[in-house]
């Protein structure tokens, strides 16, 4: 039974460091949403700096006393405002940020395809022209023919 | 013909153009950022003092030895040079207003163990208003603090009513500590 004592031990030491590995994942994972204050666009989770190793550790005692993701949050919220999250809340005039992306992608593809529809008619539509700019045209053909390299100004009138 | 076509991808260049110098002119939002505290309850804290001030204030300044009292909380650290700039101004107004209602606490923060610069810097204007370290940056992010200096004006109420940001100037000093003291 003594034996196995260590090895208990030792299976107790392993277990309780994952829970800690798990636990510093989940410090990181909230603190890679929060801008740190002290820095210019930089995360809580990527600064070294005091006020966000502060941040860190509040993150993980809170954590630990059982709070929510979105109640830590709040926390920070409460003290910096919405300013405090790196993605802006999606409500009130935040919504722009989070919609103004996805209206301008419909947009752009909207006009793509209607210039694409507009293009395709066009290719399709016979060629309607008067016996004259016909003959102008043959004229000219004839002429590109006989001479390969046409003298600049004959080609801008089509 | 041709300007006709070139008008709308001009009227874009200049729209983007002018969104760019607005950008770059409008100067760092971030700071400009109004504090969440604005009219609500000052947040709550204990702060070590250093040694000089323990004498008068004890080892160790809470808010609630404060009550009742308007509040000038000043965040400083010894790096920090526009900190330097405005310690003599806080030292002036603290003299002058030390015997009204109102008393001024120097925070160091963002000054991890650097209790020796904080000395030097307290000595050399001779700060006579309560200093202490906030050493684990509690403090400043309860007061959801960005940078230093960072001066908050708290009424008797316990209410924040102002933040500054960037050193302070004296008409700053008079305009609030007239507002804090009314």
């Amino acid at each position: 039974m003594r034996r196995f004592v260590p090895l208990l031990l030792l299976l107790l030491a392993g277990l309780a460091l994952a829970q800690q590995v798990q636990l510093e994942a989940r410090v990181f994972e909230i603190a890679r949403q929060l801008r740190c204050p002290s820095c210019v666009s930089e995360s809580v989770a990527d600064s070294n700096s005091p006020i966000s190793q502060q941040m860190r550790v509040l993150i993980q005692e809170q954590l630990e006393q059982g709070r929510s993701e979105e109640e830590i949050f709040a926390y920070f919220q409460g003290r910096y405002g919405d300013w405090i999250m790196l993605d802006p809340p999606k409500r009130g005039i935040h919504l722009v940020a989070w919609l103004l992306p996805v209206i301008v992608a419909v947009l752009a593809l909207a006009t793509v395809a209607l210039l694409v529809r507009r293009w395709l008619a066009n290719s399709r539509k016979p060629i309607e022209a008067t016996p004259e700019e016909l003959e102008r045209v043959r004229r000219q053909l004839g002429a590109a023919g006989a001479q390969p390299d046409p003298a600049p100004g004959t080609d801008g009138d089509i | 013909m041709m300007l006709k076509r070139l008008l709308p991808p001009l009227v874009v260049v200049v729209l983007l153009g002018a969104l760019f110098a607005f950008g770059l002119l409008r100067g760092a939002p971030d700071r400009d950022i109004e504090s969440a505290l604005l009219g609500r309850p000052a947040p709550a804290f204990e702060l070590p003092l250093y040694e000089r001030y323990q004498p008068d204030f004890g080892t160790v300044l809470t808010s609630a030895d404060l009550q009742g009292k308007a509040l000038v909380v000043n965040f400083w650290a010894s790096w920090c040079l526009p900190c330097y700039q405005e310690a003599p101004v806080l030292q002036a107004y603290w003299q002058e207003y030390q015997d009204a209602d109102v008393v001024f606490v120097g925070i160091q923060t963002q000054d991890r163990d650097r209790l020796n610069e904080g000395r030097a810097f307290l000595s050399q204007f001779g700060l006579s208003f309560p200093n202490g370290i906030d050493n684990d940056s509690s403090i400043s992010v309860d007061w959801g603090l960005y940078g230093v200096p960072e001066t908050f004006f708290v009424d008797r109420d316990g209410r924040v009513i102002h933040k500054h940001a960037g050193p302070v100037t004296a008409e700053l000093m008079d305009a609030k500590l007239r507002e804090l003291l009314n």
